[in-house]
Formats: C-alpha cells, sequence, structure tokens
C-alpha cells in the first residue's frame, strides 16, 4: 500500500485564472504523472472518470466537506457559516436520509413533468423582454431563468427577483474559496434568508395564497406532517434556491456557447424536442459546474493507494466527461454519441447526495433548449467572455451575443 | 436467504444467494451483476436499477411506493411489472424471484 506522500502526485493551482480557462488541459496533463488523484492547496482532486464513480459511491466512508469550506474561509459561526454547515447536504446521515426521505415525493419525475407548462411559459417572458434588440449578454439572461422558475414555485413577490439574484451570484462564489468576498457573502446570505422566513410566516398566516404549482405550501406542509424542525424547512428552501440557480445557469450557457459554433444541433432544439433531451445528457457530459467536496470519514485504501482519516478530497464531475480513458474522443460534442450505462454522463453526482433537483433541472434545460431556438436566430458571439472561479460553481461568465430576433 | 435470479436483457442468466434484509439492487451489486447501476446508491432517486417482474413474484415483492412510482416513470422503457430493484427488501419468501433486467440503465 503506497501513502499519499510517497506519490509525487502533479500539483493543480485550481484557484488561478488560467486554470478556470481550462480545467481539461491541466487535468490531462496531470494524467500523464499520476491517473487518477492529484494534489493542490485546498485538497487532493480526484479526477479520473471510474475512480469517481467507484469512490463516490462508498458514501458510507466519505462525509460532505462543506464545514471544510467554511473551515477554511473563516466563516465559523456566521449566519452563512452555520446555514453551510447544518443545510441538507451537510447533515448527518440519519438526519440527511429523514429530511430527503420527507421532501422526495415532491422531486420525482413526475412532479418535474407536470412544472413543464410553467417552465415554458417562464421562458417564453423572458425571450419577449431580452430579445428585441437583437443583442444580450446570454449568461444573463439564463440567469433569471432558474431563479424565476423557482419564484413562481415559493411565490415569491417578483420585484425581488433582482436583489436575490445579486445574492444568488455572490454565493456561487462562496466555493471559490476567496476570503475578500466574506462580507458580501454574509450580506447575500441573509437577504436570502430574510426572503425565505417571510414567505414561509405569511404563508402560514394566509394559507390560501399561492398558484397551482406551489412548493412551499407543498414543503410547509409535508414538513409540519414529517415534524421537520422550522429552521431545517428555512435551510431546505434557502438551499433549493442556491442548489438550483447557478447550476442550471451554467449549463444552459455552456450549452448556448457549444452551439454558437454548431448552428445544425442548434436549430434541431428549436424543431425537435425529444432530440433536447439528447443535447442535455451530452451537454452535461461535457460541461457541469460541480466539483463534489469530501473528507474521507475513516481510512480508505483505493487502488492500493491509501486516502488516510480527514483528508479533503474533491471530485470533479465537471471535468469527468472529457476523461480520455472513458470517453471516446472526449472533445467531440455529440448529442447522437452512444451512451453506455456504466458511461452515463455525472453531472449530479452519485450515491445518497445525488442531485435532488435533477428532474427539474433536466425539463428546465430541455423545455429552454427546445424554446431558445425558435427565438434567437443565427446567434454569434460578440464580445468577450471569461470564466468563473475554479473549483466551483465553475462556469463562463458573461456570454454576449448577437442575433435575429423572431 | 434467497436465490434470486438476474436474467439479462440478452439471456444470461446469473442465481446469486442473497440474504434476507438487503435490496435486490443490492445482491446484484455485491456479487458483480452486471446490468444493474445503482447510481443513487438505493436512494430511490436515479431510476438505474430497474427490473422487471413477472406475476407471480409482483405480488410478493410489495408494494411501489409513491416516490418509487413517480421516479420509475422517467425511463422510456415501460411494460407491466417494473420496479426499482433498491426497493425491494429480499425476505425468505422471496427464494426463487426471476428479475429481468432491461436493454439498458440509461
Ligand atoms: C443542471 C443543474 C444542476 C446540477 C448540475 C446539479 C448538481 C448537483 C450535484 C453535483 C449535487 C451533489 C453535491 C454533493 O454531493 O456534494 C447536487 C445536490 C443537490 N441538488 Fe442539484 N444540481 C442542479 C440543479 C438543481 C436544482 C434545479 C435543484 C432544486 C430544485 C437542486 C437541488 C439539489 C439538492 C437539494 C441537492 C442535495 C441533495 C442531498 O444532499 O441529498 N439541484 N446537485
Ligand atoms: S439505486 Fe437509484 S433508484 Fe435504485
Amino acid at each position: 500500500m503506497q501513502a499519499l506522500a510517497e506519490l509525487d502526485l502533479p500539483y493543480l493551482p485550481v484557484e488561478t485564472e488560467e486554470f478556470a480557462a481550462d480545467p481539461v488541459r491541466y487535468f490531462n496533463a496531470a494524467k500523464v504523472q499520476h491517473p487518477w488523484i492529484a494534489e493542490s492547496d485546498i485538497g487532493f482532486f480526484i479526477h479520473e472518470y471510474t475512480a469517481i464513480r467507484e469512490l463516490l459511491l462508498q458514501d458510507d466512508k466519505m462525509r460532505p466537506a462543506y464545514d471544510g469550506i467554511i473551515e477554511q474561509m473563516g466563516a465559523r459561526g456566521t449566519p452563512w457559516g452555520r446555514f453551510t454547515e447544518e443545510q441538507l447536504i451537510s447533515l448527518p446521515a440519519e438526519k440527511h436520509r429523514f429530511l430527503r426521505d420527507t421532501f422526495a415525493a415532491k422531486f420525482t419525475p413526475r412532479f418535474a413533468n407536470q412544472l413543464r407548462p410553467m417552465m415554458r411559459q417562464t421562458i417564453s417572458e423572458l425571450l419577449d423582454e431580452w430579445t428585441p434588440s437583437g443583442r444580450m449578454d446570454f449568461e444573463e439572461m439564463a440567469s433569471y431563468f432558474p431563479i424565476s422558475n423557482m419564484f413562481t414555485l415559493v411565490g415569491a413577490p417578483r420585484e425581488e427577483i433582482p436583489a436575490i439574484r445579486s445574492s444568488l451570484e455572490t454565493l456561487g462564489l462562496a466555493f471559490s474559496m476567496d476570503k475578500n468576498r466574506l462580507p458580501e457573502i454574509h450580506e447575500a446570505y441573509e437577504r436570502l434568508e430574510d426572503l425565505v422566513q417571510r414567505l414561509i410566516a405569511n404563508r402560514r398566516a394566509n394559507p390560501e395564497a399561492g398558484n397551482p404549482d406551489d412548493l412551499l405550501a407543498l414543503l410547509i406542509n409535508t414538513g409540519d406532517e414529517g415534524n421537520v424542525d422550522p429552521r431545517q424547512l428555512a435551510d431546505l428552501i434557502i438551499f433549493f434556491f442556491i442548489a438550483g440557480y447557478d447550476t442550471s445557469k451554467n449549463v444552459l450557457t455552456y450549452a448556448m456557447f457549444k452551439m454558437l459554433d454548431r448552428p445544425d444541433i442548434y436549430e434541431r432544439c428549436g424543431a425537435d424536442h425529444e432530440y433536447c433531451r439528447k443535447v442535455v445528457e451530452e451537454s452535461l457530459r461535457y460541461f457541469n459546474p460541480g466539483s463534489v467536496p469530501r473528507f474521507a470519514a475513516e481510512d480508505i485504501v483505493f487502488r492500493d493507494v491509501l486516502l488516510p482519516k480527514d483528508t479533503m478530497l474533491w471530485f470533479t464531475l465537471n471535468i469527468s466527461g472529457h476523461d480520455p480513458g472513458t470517453f471516446e474522443d472526449p472533445e467531440r460534442f455529440d448529442p447522437d454519441r452512444p451512451i453506455a450505462p456504466e458511461k452515463r454522463q455525472i453531472a449530479f453526482s452519485l450515491g445518497k447526495h445525488m442531485c435532488l433537483g435533477q428532474y427539474i433541472a433536466r425539463a428546465q434545460l430541455q423545455e429552454a433548449l427546445h424554446l431558445i431556438p425558435q427565438r434567437i436566430r443565427n446567434p454569434r458571439l460578440a464580445g468577450e467572455y471569461g470564466w468563473r472561479p475554479y473549483p466551483g460553481a465553475w462556469g463562463l461568465k458573461g456570454l454576449p451575443i448577437e442575433f435575429t430576433p423572431a | 436467504m434467497a436465490k434470486i435470479t438476474y436474467l439479462e436483457a440478452n439471456g444470461r442468466e446469473h442465481v446469486v444467494d442473497v440474504c434476507a434484509g438487503l435490496t435486490v439492487m443490492e445482491g446484484a451489486r455485491n456479487h458483480g451483476v452486471p446490468g444493474i447501476l445503482a447510481d443513487c446508491g438505493g436512494n430511490c432517486a436515479c431510476g438505474t436499477c430497474r427490473v422487471y417482474i413477472d406475476e407471480p413474484w409482483l405480488a410478493k415483492a410489495g408494494e411501489a411506493s409513491e416516490v418509487e412510482a413517480a421516479t420509475i416513470e422517467a425511463q422510456e422503457d415501460a411494460g407491466p411489472g417494473k420496479r426499482l430493484s433498491c426497493q425491494i427488501k429480499v425476505a425468505d419468501e422471496l427464494d426463487g424471484l426471476v428479475v429481468r433486467m432491461p436493454e439498458t440503465q440509461c
């Protein structure tokens, strides 16, 4: 058995701008030195597709490391720190299971499908508003899609969308490990907490309010039936806002970016709703925002390497689809690529924390990918774009386009 | 302990002994039976542990919960007896159970 120190591991400058602009190149170079693990200033990165698959499914040997991020950021004891350490994903196994089981029925594919008309209406309204000038920052437009859906789902006042969007932008950058951002992060968190507490209080005072897709009432009722603590209910709703925001926005933005060079795929999306499903899966393979942080909860021996208890491990879902050991010609964006089950994209993670919102996320993406090409014709890149910090939530920063409105 | 036969879509058979208390999915995973993926590790979330069960075993396997029934809809292969194998607990009365696996768990 080998110790990590004996391995002469490649070092990854993950926090640098150069890295965020092209992580695949760095990981491919790292693979030459060691096939599945690399080191960095913030922990070890497990980057081979099969290693991620095999290790992430061993839930009982690891625990989510969001508390580790709070520790490294020096945010213990703050409201944002408390939330991050107590959010659904960070809870001890039994509490996590209880909460997840309590709410699982509201996140099934059946439920997600019921939301499709609402999603279509949201994206249509956004396109009405954003397309007439023939130019836009696509990322900015895309950012209003998941948040507007979430506002509808919980019956939140629409005039608060811009302020909450700004909160979610800030919170999305929180895991970039930049301590200078802490004052903004705290302010952003408190604005979101305030909204969620008001929403719950108002709905309790006035249970008749709300619309047919109202998730808030469902969550409150399910929470009450399951004796969920009020703090946990509020945390969960805060978490839905955060978990569904830049994940969805970044994937939609990247899919658009990719299709700027593939008008054939783009146009087919506009014509063929079913085909969009394939484009969603291929987009998630090609790009996704997540790096999953975990601590080894015990000594783990994997492929004869000892990962000692309390080692911080990052699982790079975001570049896993580019692994040349698993995917043939990984840089080719091809929605018609045959998918072997054991090589499915893993953007939603694996194991007991697998994304609870995965069916909502897929439905949102499919509906958007179908309607956008019908209204944004012949899109072209019209300026500079940048990259959000790695490890996450990673993605494009800005995507200026010009196009013919339809 | 129950003897369970896992049938791949191509007809290959895997007969294994599974301890009571485990799930049908865990039985496959622990014995390296191919054809069941179980991406969410048995949490009724991913739908990649689908199997088909024939009468009369269907009744013995118990009813699908609301969450299971609503999750299984996501996958296109359809037909009677479709279940998520992570939601079926193995018990002695399932000795002899035969489950058929779909062509793909995608
Ligand atoms: C394309 C969009 C999305 C992607 C790529 C994505 C990805 C992920 C990933 C990788 C995790 C696991 C994190 C970990 O294990 O540490 C996760 C968990 C989660 N996601 Fe998503 N997500 C997306 C959209 C959404 C949406 C729209 C919602 C809510 C409506 C949501 C709710 C959740 C929740 C609640 C969890 C925690 C589950 C648990 O700990 O049991 N996600 N997501
Ligand atoms: S293992 Fe995921 S649903 Fe059964």
